[in-house]
């Protein structure tokens, strides 16, 4: 039996996460997955796992147990990361700026060492991070979230930088607006509002979203590294 | 787990890089063989590469979760970085026994 690409994707318990991970799994991958409280589904070619990714002792034994278990990881998606209401920034609290840098940041930071260091001893592998188009926007109300986004982009560039030599590929997906239950509490004033400042003024769907990582995770994208394609925006 | 053990580990390790194009010769280890630092034949991602591969040949071969952490050798320097086999066999002969 021919043997499926491995694609980790966290926060796969709601929202994007889910829907790629039931994407991937449909286009033949085997999806390793987390959050931090249980699976919300289970099926063939789903491996759930629980864990909290800001805790780095456990970022590693995941990483290191997906690798025991399935000797590789081909795809990496960055996508758990936690949205805040908008609040103007001279509203925003010490434990709001602090549990947005910590969760954004330092997950995909830990997630990215641990999993760079398979990507570099098999010598090929693609991550995919995810940003929000409140960077390109600089919209008004997300100082910590955009700034938690914007880090996550340089830290994506810098880290295409390192791992180009040993045919590992870095990508950022900034998706617009995409209806999910986060989005939809925002009510419907605050979705027009906001889908009005964007190019294309439309909410985008899960098959789009991972049209662009499917776009990355190409054999034929091998020399795209480094790139941040924003969805719906104009930058 | 023996030094003669620990070694043969990081001439495995070594061994690999060579075959995966990473080292530009295949070199015997010896107790005096800089890993890091200068005349250390890895350069930055060669050494990460390097504990990567030895990290998962040691816990193969102890049935462990090991992690090498450089800051735990006594003999290591976080300002001025050098490390030899020597002293890192003696390091994992210590992990792997605890």
């Amino acid at each position: 039996m021919e043997e499926l690409p491995i694609m980790v994707i966290t926060g796969t318990s709601k929202g994007i996460g889910r829907g790629l991970a039931e994407y991937f799994i449909n286009q033949g991958y085997l999806v390793v997955g987390c959050s931090r409280g249980s699976a919300t589904f289970a099926g063939e070619g789903y491996d759930h796992h629980q864990l909290d990714l800001r805790d780095s002792a456990q970022v590693q034994t995941w990483i290191r147990t997906i690798k025991r278990k399935y000797a590789r990881i081909d795809v990496l998606v960055c996508n758990a990361g936690v949205a805040p209401a908008d609040l103007l920034l001279t509203m925003t609290t010490d434990e709001v700026l602090d549990a947005v840098l910590h969760d954004n940041i330092r997950g995909t930071f830990l997630l990215c060492r641990e999993v760079s260091k398979i990507m570099m001893l098999q010598q090929s592998g693609r991550i995919v991070t995810l940003s929000s188009m409140a960077v390109g926007l600089h919209q008004e109300g997300t100082s910590a979230y955009s700034a938690s986004k914007s880090a996550i982009v340089e830290l994506t560039k810098i880290l295409a930088k390192e791992l180009a030599p040993l045919g590992v590929t870095c990508n950022v997906l900034a998706p617009s607006m995409i209806m999910s239950d986060a989005v939809e509490a925002l009510g419907d004033v605050v979705i027009q509002r906001a889908l009005e400042k964007l190019t294309i003024k439309r909410t985008i769907s899960i098959e789009e979203v991972a049209n662009v990582i499917s776009f990355f995770c190409a054999p034929a994208s091998r020399c795209i590294t480094g790139q941040v394609i924003h969805m719906g925006l104009v930058v | 787990m023996t030094t003669e053990i620990a070694f043969q580990i990081i001439q495995d390790s070594f061994s690999s890089l060579y075959r995966s194009g990473m080292l530009e010769e295949d070199m015997a280890i010896e107790e005096n063989t800089v890993i890091l630092g200068a005349k250390s034949p890895l350069d930055s991602i060669g050494f990460v590469t390097f504990i990567t591969d030895l990290e998962d040949r040691i816990s193969s071969a102890t049935d462990k979760e090991i992690y090498l952490v450089l800051t735990e050798i006594h003999e290591f320097n976080a300002d001025h970085q050098y490390l030899t086999a020597g002293t890192l066999a003696d390091y994992i002969v210590h992990i792997a026994e605890r």
